[in-house]
């Protein structure tokens, strides 16, 4: 899935994809990201590609794999 | 209705930024790093309509959870979890009271429609948190405003956290690996707001503010209460009450109930399992130390009298 990252608390986010549908995610425990890196998305508003599975119980998806659409170096947190 | 004077100040209903002290106007309370905060949750002004629920998965960004119906009451929700930091209890209660009296809720309607009970549950943010205790990485710690929060950054998922609650607060997602729980809306005290289900709440029943402050107004309801005849009204987690037992001290976030507190699903003694581990090893030490003794004494018999022994 393909999308915006418009909320993050914790390791929760929320993608906004192409048509303007929200989605919610939780950071896979085998994800290839930190909580830590997810903020900085979201003030961005960078474009981002999410590998994802149902989660189990959950109304929610676990993200396994996220990656930049559109690559540029990353602001240091709270910049 | 007291309406603070700085609320004149902002007379529109979009603002292009936020209020300062936004928690003075909500909750009276000026939010300062140092002092203590907590929640005082009434009980007998709950009427379970499951705002601060919202409001909390609305504010964290929680995923839905126990989707279905659970076949207890109007409660779906179940239990605290590690995607459910707000849960309303409801009890729904016959009119006899093992405390002895007339509960505040007691009327003549028929059975299953009268003497109902709704709590919010919530983290107690305890004094004396054994989460924190147990916790072997330092994810949880105290912050500035003496509450309790799980750094997700350093949390291992171990879950040492998750028993040595005495109140089974904290859970270990599934989906992340990682312990959760209520942080006291912690982001939102950084930036000078009341929590978010103290704020949604209609009725008042959950009260943010200085702890202080919180102990002195309960201990003025519950006297007001024994005053109109519920004398079974009482604070759960307030200094020297029930839940502040086994040297808990206080708990910050604690409640006014009318019946036992395991009517609510509360311990009605809580202990900090750390106190258990000098008894443990000493006993643990001395059985082997008595064992060690029996098999010396035993093998320094000569070998005649271990076979007339037999």
């Amino acid at each position: 899935m393909e999308g915006t990252i418009t909320i993050v608390q914790e390791g929760r986010f929320q993608l906004s994809d192409e048509r303007g549908v929200s989605h919610q995610f939780v950071l896979g425990r085998t994800a290839l990201a930190e909580t830590e890196q997810l903020r900085p998305l979201q003030s961005r508003q960078a474009r981002v590609r999410v590998k994802y599975t149902d989660a189990l119980g959950l109304i929610s998806l676990v993200a396994h794999r996220i990656e930049l659409l559109d690559p540029e170096p990353l602001e240091p947190v709270g910049a | 209705m007291n309406v603070h004077p700085r609320a004149r100040d902002y007379p529109q209903s979009s603002l292009g930024e936020m209020i300062p002290d936004e928690s003075e106007l909500t909750a009276g309370v000026v939010i300062e790093p140092g002092k203590q905060y907590g929640f005082f949750t009434d009980t007998t002004v709950c009427i379970g309509c499951k705002a601060c629920e919202v409001a909390c998965k609305e504010w964290n960004n929680l995923p839905a959870d126990n989707v279905g119906l659970t076949g207890h009451s109007y409660d779906n929700t179940g239990a605290l979890s590690a995607n459910t930091w707000r849960h309303v209890n409801f009890i729904e209660e016959s009119s006899s009271k093992p405390l002895g009296g007339k509960s505040v809720r007691d009327n003549s309607q028929n059975a299953f429609q009268s003497g109902w009970l709704m709590m919010s549950d919530v983290c107690k943010h305890c004094h004396h948190a054994p989460c924190m205790e147990a916790c072997p990485t330092g994810a949880l710690f105290k912050t500035e405003f003496d509450t309790v929060v799980v750094q997700q950054d350093i949390c291992n998922g171990c879950g040492y956290c998750v028993p040595a609650c005495p109140f089974g607060v904290v859970e270990v997602s599934k989906a992340d690996g990682k312990a959760h729980k209520c942080t006291l809306c912690y982001d939102r005290l950084k930036g000078g707001l009341e929590p978010a289900c103290s704020k949604s709440c209609p009725t008042d029943s959950i009260q943010f503010g200085e702890l202080s402050d919180l102990q002195a107004r309960a201990k003025k309801r519950v006297a007001e209460l024994h005053d109109r005849g519920v004398h079974t009204a009482y604070t759960y987690g307030a200094p020297d009450s029930p839940g502040a037992t086994g040297d808990m001290q206080y708990l910050n976030a604690f409640f006014l109930l009318t019946d036992r507190p395991e009517a609510y699903n509360l311990p009605a003694a809580p202990t900090r399992p750390s106190n258990r581990i000098a008894p443990a090893l000493t006993a643990g030490l001395a059985t082997l130390a008595g064992l060690a003794v029996a098999a010396i004494a035993l093998l320094a018999m000569p070998g005649e009298e271990r076979r007339r022994g037999r």
